[in-house]
């Protein structure tokens, strides 16, 4: 029942930091029916960017003041934000109306540029995050231990998660973004910017994919160049399971596939998990493709 | 240019490369050596990708399984090499085939999900040496080279002579696919799956044919691979492998067999050429798949639909 309880911490930190990256994932796919594969990278371009802040203004010494990794995540969203909102205007608008397998490629692409160019900025080996960045603490209710970092990690996530859900549900703009979703020349005969959506997505799903590769950085202490993918992969995988294209869905894939994958390496094996969430993957598209919130759509009429 | 002068071409420049193990240095004949394996790969990947429509992004499993089945058949049993052939691509057409078989039916990008689901679990069983056949992280060491007619062929040329004339066959096969009443219907599936179905072609039973003729050639390709590095290991399958056969595919042009061949180049000779660069080469190469598919969308070199 421990290790139980112990899992299930575990996994609802892995799984609002899975949920935040495939919120990026969803939106995109949600208006251009294209798969980012260059969003993984993106969120560990935040790690690394918000490891940079951290250790050039902390010094070597000492944990970091507060309002240094309050600047490390604004800087990290930030830098990440702009990078998105160019990846799309260079890589993805030109192919708008070419073939969908052109855009695919031209993320393929990307996410490789990215992968390497972090890793010639900042270094092919494994960079350690320093003590402290969060405090310490740690709590325990019988054997199950919960430390203070686990606890920012869920309690911002979900604050930013209900942020986007009322962004997109209540506001104007937000409104805009759900109707390009629906029918994007439809929304363009209704006035809509569609051009300014895209980009807004893509500043939102970067933004929020920063705040979780930087979460991603403080949870393992570690980051390398190459992990944007199989973090990538396993958020795509979350946005899949609650039905990609849907905002609340990938809140909630992500959190199942946290909760999953973390109970799958308690209990099962921790070798074979990723072959465990692939196959669950499997299981999934063939038995309801469209996910747990995806609605059923007729391929054609 | 017409169609049969196409071909005429393709084979004076088949015939004019068998010549390259006599004139070229050795580090070319290896290179050359290696891209008609690759090549085969690209085509067999253009079969289920390219002419068949199906978002295909894990086709380095069947490379895999065909190298594999030729590294255990050989290294434990001591089977010749080109007598495995036939054996790894039947194991790894039977692999396509089953994999493919509940998949088919997904649309899309659903598809091309699970085929990256496929490749990864395919990693995790080399990786985990299940069975305790694959070796493990490590592979499988000390492949034997083929013989012909009781010649063992160790020499590089050798190996590119065998290479070539298994990329000359699959270059045949392909014009005749090209051409037979089996290519086209796989292109009627891809244009108009719908107006296919109502015309009465069984959509399941082609599209699980198109990857298990994939997979079968993909299978031929790894034997060949085994033997040229004689050694197999589980990092020449992995998913970034079936990323730059599918990104052949796309950057070259579906469905032209010029158009996959010149993906080859681009995507696998010119990344060896250009080795000085090191670690500045991925960087380079993906900004190019960018690039290209922003000036080129359709491929670099697409097929022409023929008016008739």
């Amino acid at each position: 029942m421990d290790i139980f309880l112990q899992q299930l911490v575990n996994g609802l930190t892995v799984g609002s930091i899975y949920a935040l990256i495939a919120l990026g994932y969803t939106m995109v796919y949600g208006i251009l029916k294209l798969i980012n594969f260059a969003h993984g990278d993106l969120a560990i371009l935040g790690a690394f960017i918000g490891l940079t802040v951290i250790t050039s203004l902390a010094g070597s010494g000492g944990a970091p003041a507060n309002w240094i990794v309050i600047v490390a995540f604004v800087l990290a969203v930030l830098m990440v934000a702009i990078a998105g909102v160019l990846l799309e205007f260079t890589a993805y608008r030109p192919l708008r109306n070419a073939h969908r397998l052109s855009a695919v490629v031209s993320a393929l692409g990307a996410s490789m540029f990215i992968q390497n160019g972090i890793m010639l900025i900042w270094s092919p080996q494994t960079l350690t995050f320093p003590e402290g960045i969060m405090p310490e603490t740690t709590y325990h209710f019988g054997s199950v231990i919960i430390s203070a970092t686990q606890i920012f990690i869920v309690a911002i996530s979900f604050v930013l998660m209900l942020a986007l859900y009322l962004y997109v549900n209540k506001t104007r703009f937000g409104t805009a973004i759900r109707a390009s979703a629906i029918d994007q020349d439809a929304a363009r005969l209704m006035g809509i910017n569609v051009n300014k959506v895209i980009a807004s997505v893509f500043i939102l799903g970067p933004a929020l994919g920063a705040i979780g590769g930087l979460f991603i950085g403080i949870y393992y202490r570690q980051a390398v160049f190459d992990m944007g993918w199989i973090y990538g992969l396993n958020a795509f995988i979350a946005a899949i399971i609650g039905g990609i294209g849907n905002i609340p869905g990938a809140m909630i894939g992500g959190l199942l596939l946290g909760l999953f994958s973390s109970l799958a390496s308690g209990y099962i094996s921790s070798t074979w998990q990723q072959a465990i969430v692939f196959g669950l993957l499997i299981l999934i598209l063939l038995v309801r493709p469209t996910g747990i919130l995806g609605e059923r759509v007729a391929d054609k009429v | 240019m017409k169609q049969s002068v196409k071909q005429y071409l393709g084979a004076v420049l088949w015939i004019a490369a068998l010549l390259v193990p006599v004139v070229a240095s050795n580090s070319w004949i290896s290179i050359l050596s290696v891209f008609a394996i690759y090549a085969v790969v690209a085509l067999s990947t253009d079969v289920v990708l390219g002419r068949a429509g199906m978002y295909d992004m894990g086709h380095a499993v069947y490379f895999g399984v065909g190298a594999y089945v030729t590294a255990i058949l050989n290294v434990q049993y001591g089977i010749p090499i080109l007598w495995t052939m036939p054996i790894a691509v039947v194991v790894s057409a039977l692999v396509g085939i089953i994999f493919a078989a509940p998949i088919v039916k997904l649309r899309g990008d659903y598809l091309l999900v699970a085929t990256i689901g496929f490749n990864e679990i395919f990693r995790m069983v080399l990786i985990n040496d299940v069975g305790g056949v694959t070796g493990g992280p490590d592979g499988i060491f000390n492949i034997g080279a083929p013989s012909v007619f009781g010649y063992q062929i160790n020499s590089q040329g050798g190996h590119f002579l065998v290479n070539w004339v298994l990329l000359g066959v699959v270059l045949v096969l392909m014009n005749n696919l090209e051409k037979s009443r089996l290519g086209r219907v796989f292109r009627y599936l891809k244009e108009d799956e719908l107006a296919a179905t109502t015309l009465g072609v069984n959509a399941r039973y082609y599209k699980i044919l198109a990857f298990g003729l994939g997979a079968g050639l993909a299978g031929a390709a790894g034997t060949l691979f085994a033997s040229e590095l004689s050694l197999v290991g589980p990092d020449s399958f992995v998913f970034m492998q079936s990323v730059t056969l599918f990104a052949i595919v796309i950057v070259g042009g579906q469905a032209s067999i010029p158009g996959v061949l010149l993906g080859t180049v681009l995507m696998f000779v010119v990344p060896q050429v250009f080795r000085d660069l090191a670690e500045y080469r991925y960087l380079i190469f993906g900004l190019a798949m960018i690039v290209v598919m922003v000036l080129r969308p359709q491929g670099i070199w697409p097929r022409r639909s023929r008016p008739q």
